[in-house]
């Protein structure tokens, strides 16, 4: 109860109109408007404001960004007039509201929420918006379409044929259709094949042709389903559909993956690498398992600080305040904190980020370096022995539970050398005769042999499992000797914090500092302060050190720091996200009814090298034949996957093989990739990639070189699950839904009709096709799928249900809320009766998620003790024995498992010297909160609030160039010397933008803002039908440099790239501005 | 844990809005160590009260001090001061009718404008010294697109009036300001640039009342207003490391 002996929430339910008729009534003449009748107590609140009404009120989700805030859609007349942070999602409010509290006390309170998403519904009202299929009528870019039935738009895309005659130069050009692609339909085939490709994986190169030759006999009957039958490993002919996509979430990912899988292609590629591969893939590296035999289930993903208890953190190129996962959620946990001297922080960055503006110390590194200062200061904590010797010692869970740590590293496990000294793979028990290898079951059933592992304890090795949680084993930390092998042979070894230690030694610690361009005392400082705080410190990382083609190795270095002083799991320290399950497989409950992996299309088991060659060691194809391979003529990807600047590139080399359709969902490779311009040459080559299609909500920078764009739905119009970040503790699922219609053309599908989007298309393919699983009885007898809602409103089910304690019924009230609300919905957009009978019981809990925005747990549970509740807890890889058992497909050495510095370089290894000279300004990007990358340029509340970007750079520069503010420079690179965007149709946009000359950002760095420089989107004319639909100039401003970055000078058509962890090099090019 | 400073202060001003109106005061307090510079106030304004384009009630300034690699970066949001001494009130030419300091009812402390009252002759518009008024230029923020969309004629709420915007009529040309979004107040709802702060920077709430959370931040820390010299009173109060009349003339 508050002090007024009413408690918030009673206050909130009579809202504030209880007490307003006691106050006199404003001399506002006007108003005997609104707030006079309020303050007679003629009105209440609600009554007369309009935007406070539970009824125009919906909870969605954000996708300005891929933070994914909770948003809350005030609805006015049908229509989206204002947006504000969801209170029940704690990525807005802090602590968040309750489940349990009524949708009534939560219209009351608007949530933080950043100028993207209030800008949100100007993206949906975006009057360049497409609503009907458009075909091109023009060459590839031209930017002339017609508009087509979309039954129209299916056939020919699944016939082919002579789609494009109309068209100048095309009359004759025959185009495959995914018919001809749906080759390999037999999941017995698949299976036996796949069988045989994976064996013929692990042949040695000489063996391989003898191979090759026995898999065309056996399987000579079905040789014509494959795309190459001398090189089997390419897979079948499914695999020439290429499907890549940009932001994309769960739910929407799944509904992807149930065609894909049903009609068996390998590949379907993201966008990981040109956010941050390396981050993610360095991550799965470190998080790869012991399972007896070798690493695996790495996890795609990454840890970030628990900021709102860290007393400090060292950031790096990571800018919370404009950026990052994401401004909304991650500033409310800080500024109060940062104000009252509670956490302190060091921000490495070139730019003074307005991160850096609230930070005790910046450090204006030198793009490209962050390892060295990382290695500076692990070997600063090393020799100053200010690490967690007690955590690192744990060698298995046993051993950490002992310590209440929910995890271990394999600091204390001793590593074979090779006869050159270099690690490989950790000592196996049994190779020195210390213990058997065992047979043990795997979760599947099947029989290996677990071989235990060795660390040394008071001088003896002792054999241990890492996952053993009865026997703790700890090692000592800093091991090198000779041990003898089970023939008595001598076996040299080392402690993964050995090694970490002499990769630490390369350099000293002044050396590490001249690199990344400041003092060994600043990194022995930092070093110090970050050792100071026992669990409660961090080192959070983003982009920044990632996107470099040293990116894989910088980002081990930095998150190895973490290991050092054990922090993960605790509070303030670094942490995992947690979600809960929607797809049916939680093993927390056996209360999902819909379980996806067993409902719905069956997925075929696919197989074959992708088109990006990712999972797959060069030296496993059938296109290396021994040494005299090296280099590849393009990258494989052991450790690394969704690698986005590969996809076109690979296609229009046709290496490993040639693509025939393509689709691609909410990317923009062209705008979004460094050196964007050779993206736009691989898709305007007619030969390589004969048919693309793009599903997009208008006609976007790589949309417009589609063949035909399939009309999307924006997202407050349609359905994802948006999961979490890993800065936030609470265990949460916020779920996209439809808050108003859509403007798409209806067209019908499986006889039911829905307005156009890419479930539609996907949808419509499967029923042209014949695809078993989708349509009638698709989820099994009278369970259809028919149409999106089909698909989410189970996955909304499974959502309410997981875990122990499902969400709470909805109330008679909250159940009429629910229908009242969406009162302006279309039934083929909202038909509750479909959904109940989906929903069945569970209907009451659907609508409490659907009420909310989504599942959310409390704060109140959220912790436990000193640590997260929600935990990661497992072990994590100091030392990496799957990435040193890679190959550079380039080079052919071995990749390292100790994380150290390497200097940026392209893909042969050598330093890029000659495209630096007469070059002298480092590029670099950052983001402005007010934009994402390509998609806010339609919002104009925030175009008008920064109407263009700007060249930033320091003054010192600027004076050596001559220009000051306001001036017009041009930005060229050795590999872009007209320093233009050339479109391919006939315009060339000269990257020329605003000088913005500044102190904060290091010298000889410049910088500019992303976001801006669009030729599409609206900010060109396009032809439609015939007429021509005018630009809006204002799309058009300001400058995007991508089409300045470094093309790789072996590739020839990619930018440079991080080889190890798949990143695109963003930050590594040398350009000059020249004055316009 | 403490409840989120925004649940806290809606329960201040629940509290305040049952207090009579002589005892209540209502202010606003931007700390400016908390301002993270990501213009949410700015845009939820235009957002909520239906600016056109280049009219922002709430600009944030930013600005950078210092030479590398010793700077300094402040952001600095500038509301209407809501003045008790508004140079803005004595010029206008229809006096006490078109603006004025409200001294009744849930506006008490605001300082309004009457848009049917408004002649358009900027006079107030050049009276204020921090530059919070502008005369509606007019335009959608959708003009130059192939379509004016239907979200930015729908009504506002400002002032309680419900009022379309139709492109011609009011509150073109008129005198346009920040006015605490008097319509959430009486609607027991804090302004626009208070609940959308990813930063929980702005403070609002009733001064007097010594339990609100606005009274105690004001209490325990060093208050700065802006352009003290003009005399204008403001009920608008910062707290800042920087001397902010240094970077704000």
């Amino acid at each position: 109860m508050s002090k007024q002996g009413m408690s918030r929430r009673d206050f909130l339910k009579t809202t504030a109109a209880a007490g307003c008729g006691a106050i006199v009534a404003s001399q506002l003449d006007f108003a005997r408007g609104l707030i006079a009748r309020v303050e007679a107590g003629e009105l209440t609140a609600a009554e007369a404001y309009e935007l406070l009404r539970a009824e125009n009120t919906l909870y969605t989700v954000c996708l300005n960004c891929n933070t994914g805030c909770g948003i809350k859609v005030k609805i006015l007349d049908g229509v989206a007039v204002k947006i504000d942070g969801n209170p029940y999602n704690p990525f807005n409010l802090h602590p968040h509201l309750e489940m349990k509290d009524a949708p009534e006390t939560a219209v009351k309170v608007d949530a933080g929420l950043c100028p993207k998403g209030q800008s949100g519904h100007q993206g949906a009202y975006d009057p360049y918006r497409i609503t009907r299929v458009l075909k091109r009528a023009g060459k590839r870019g031209e930017n002339r379409w017609q508009s087509i039935p979309f039954d129209q738009a299916i056939t020919e895309i699944v016939n082919g044929g002579l789609l494009f005659k109309n068209v100048a130069g095309e009359e004759s050009r025959q185009v495959t259709g995914l018919k001809e692609l749906y080759a390999l339909k037999d999941g017995k085939l698949f299976e036996e094949m796949g069988k045989d490709i994976a064996a013929l994986r692990k042949k040695k190169p000489e063996e391989r042709k003898k191979a090759i030759d026995e898999f065309k006999v056996k399987h000579a009957a079905n040789l014509g389903v494959l795309i190459d039958p001398d090189h089997p490993d390419f897979g079948p002919k499914n695999n020439q559909f290429v499907y890549f996509w940009g932001r994309k979430k769960g739910g929407r990912s799944n509904f992807a993956a149930a065609f894909n899988g049903a009609f068996g292609t390998v590949n379907t590629h993201g966008h990981t690498t040109v956010c941050q591969g390396s981050l993610y893939f360095a991550c799965k590296a470190m998080s790869e398992q012991y399972v007896g035999n070798g690493f695996k289930d790495g996890q795609k993903f990454y840890w970030q600080a628990d900021q709102e208890n860290s007393d400090y953190v060292l950031f790096v190129g990571a800018n919370l305040f404009d950026g990052n996962y994401g401004p909304t959620n991650r500033a409310m946990r800080m500024t109060q904190r940062l104000a009252d001297g509670k956490l302190k922080m060091t921000v490495l960055d070139p730019r003074f980020t307005k991160l850096a503006a609230k930070a005790q110390r910046w450090v204006p590194i030198q793009p490209g370096t962050d390892a060295a200062f990382a290695m500076g200061m692990t070997r600063w904590i090393l020799e100053n022995k200010r690490f967690d010797a007690k955590y690192l010692a744990n060698c298995n869970k046993a051993a950490a539970s002992a310590e209440k740590e929910a995890t271990w590293s394999n600091s204390a496990w001793l590593v074979k050398l090779d006869k050159d000294g270099k690690p490989g793979k950790f000592l196996r028990a049994h190779e020195i005769g210390l213990k058997p290898a065992e047979k043990r079951k795997d979760k599947d059933g099947k029989e290996f042999d677990f071989e235990y592992l060795v660390a040394m304890k008071d001088g003896k090795p002792v054999a241990f499992d890492p996952n053993d949680d009865k026997e703790a084993v700890k090692g000592e930390l800093f091991v090198a000797t000779e041990l003898k092998d089970a023939d008595g042979k001598p076996v040299k070894v080392k402690s993964g914090l050995q090694l970490m230690q002499e990769a630490a030694q390369e350099k000293s610690i002044a050396d590490y500092a001249t690199l990344c361009g400041t003092d060994a005392a600043t990194i022995e400082a930092v070093a110090k302060e970050f050792t100071s705080f026992g669990k409660k410190a961090c080192v959070d990382m983003h982009r920044g050190p990632a996107q470099h083609t040293n990116g894989f190795y910088t980002i081990s270095s930095l998150m190895n720091l973490n290991l050092l002083i054990g922090n993960f799991d605790w509070k303030g320290g670094m942490i995992a996200a947690s979600t809960f399950n929607f797809d049916g497989t939680s093993s927390s409950t056996d209360k999902q009814p819909f379980n996806f992996k067993k409902i719905g299309p069956k997925g075929q088991k696919t197989f074959g090298t992708s088109i990006i060659r990712h999972d797959w060691k060069y030296e496993e194809s059938s296109l290396f034949a021994g040494k005299a391979s090296y280099p590849a003529k393009r990258n494989w990807w052991p450790i690394s996957s969704d690698v986005y600047e590969e996809i076109l590139p690979s296609i229009a080399d046709a290496y490993p093989y040639g693509a025939k359709v393509v689709f691609s969902y909410m990317g923009a490779p062209t705008y979004s990739l460094p050196a964007g311009q050779t993206q736009i040459e691989a898709l305007t080559n007619l030969e390589k990639l004969p048919l693309y299609i793009a599903s997009d909500i208008l006609v976007g920078p790589t949309s417009m070189y589609a063949d035909y764009i399939i009309p999307d739905l924006h997202y407050l119009e349609r359905w994802e699950f948006q999961g979490s970040h890993p800065n936030m503790p609470v265990r949460i699922q916020p779920v996209r839904q439809p808050v108003i219609a859509s403007p798409n053309e209806v067209v019908t599908v499986f006889g039911e009709q829905q307005p156009l989007s890419y479930e539609t298309f996907w949808l419509a393919l499967a029923e042209k096709l014949g695809m078993k699983g989708f349509g009638k009885d698709g989820f099994g007898p009278g369970q259809d799928f028919n149409r999106p809602d089909d698909f989410y409103i189970r996955m909304v089910v499974n959502l309410a249900l997981d875990r122990k304690e499902p969400v709470a019924d909805a109330s008679q009230s909250e159940m009429e809320l629910f229908l009242k609300s969406r009162r302006h919905l279309p039934k083929d957009v909202f038909d509750p009766d479909r959904w109940k009978a989906i929903s069945g019981t569970a209907w009451p809990k659907v609508v409490t998620v659907l009420n909310r925005g989504g599942r959310f747990d409390s704060q109140s549970v959220t912790y436990k003790g000193d640590q997260v509740a929600n935990k990661y807890g497992k072990q994590i890889n100091l030392y990496q024995e799957k990435t040193a058992g890679c190959k550079d497909a380039f080079t052919g050495k071995s990749f390292h498992g100790m994380a150290r510095y390497v200097p940026v370089t392209d893909t042969l290894g050598n330093a890029p010297t000659k495209q630096a000279e007469g070059y002298p300004l480092h590029l670099i990007t950052q983001r402005d909160v007010r934009h994402c990358k390509a998609r806010t340029i339609t919002n104009q509340y925030l175009t008008d609030s920064m109407p263009e970007n700007g060249i930033i750079i320091h003054t010192s520069d600027a004076k050596k160039l001559g220009v000051k503010s306001g001036d017009k420079v041009k930005v060229v690179s050795s590999t872009n010397p007209d320093g233009v965007w050339n479109l391919q149709n006939g315009t060339k946009k000269p990257m020329v933008g605003t000088v913005q000359v500044t102190e904060t950002i290091r010298p000889g760095v410049i910088t500019f803002t992303l976001g801006h420089g669009h030729w599409d989107s609206g900010a060109a004319d396009v032809v439609i039908d015939g007429k021509t639909v005018k630009a809006d100039k204002r799309r058009a401003a300001g400058i995007h440099a991508n089409a300045a970055m470094w093309i790789d000078p072996h590739l020839k058509n990619t930018c440079m790239i991080d080889t190890v962890g798949g990143s695109v090099s963003f930050y590594d090019t040398k350009v000059k501005l020249v004055k316009v | 844990m403490q409840k989120d400073i925004l649940l806290t202060m809606q329960e201040d001003l629940e509290r305040a809005l049952i207090q009579s109106t002589d005892k209540r005061r209502w202010a606003m307090l931007i700390d400016v160590r908390k301002c993270v510079g990501c213009h949410a106030c700015t845009i939820g304004c235009v957002s909520e009260n239906k600016l056109p384009p280049k009219l922002q009630y709430r600009p944030v300034h930013e600005y950078e001090q210092g030479k590398y690699p010793l700077v300094s970066r402040t952001f600095l949001p500038r509301p209407c001061m809501q003045c008790d001494k508004p140079p803005c009130v004595p010029v206008c030419p229809k006096v006490g009718k078109a603006t004025w300091k409200e001294t009744k009812g849930t506006g008490a402390g605001i300082v309004p404008v009457n848009y049917s009252e408004c002649i358009s002759c900027g006079k107030c518009v050049k009276a204020c010294p921090y530059g919070a008024r502008t005369l509606d230029p007019g335009g959608f923020h959708t003009d130059g697109t192939p379509a004016v969309q239907q979200y930015e004629k729908l009504p506002a709420f400002e002032y309680g009036r419900k009022l379309a915007r139709d492109g011609k009529g009011l509150p073109i040309r008129k005198a346009r300001k920040c006015h605490f979004c008097l319509h959430r107040l009486a609607a027991g709802q804090l302004p626009m640039c208070v609940t959308t702060c990813i930063g929980r920077a702005t403070y609002f709430g009733d001064e007097n009342d010594p339990q609100s959370l606005i009274a105690q931040v004001k209490k325990g820390a060093k208050m700065q207003i802006l352009k003290a010299n003009k005399g204008t009173a403001p009920r608008v109060y910062y707290i800042a490391n920087e001397k902010l009349e240094v970077l704000y003339v």
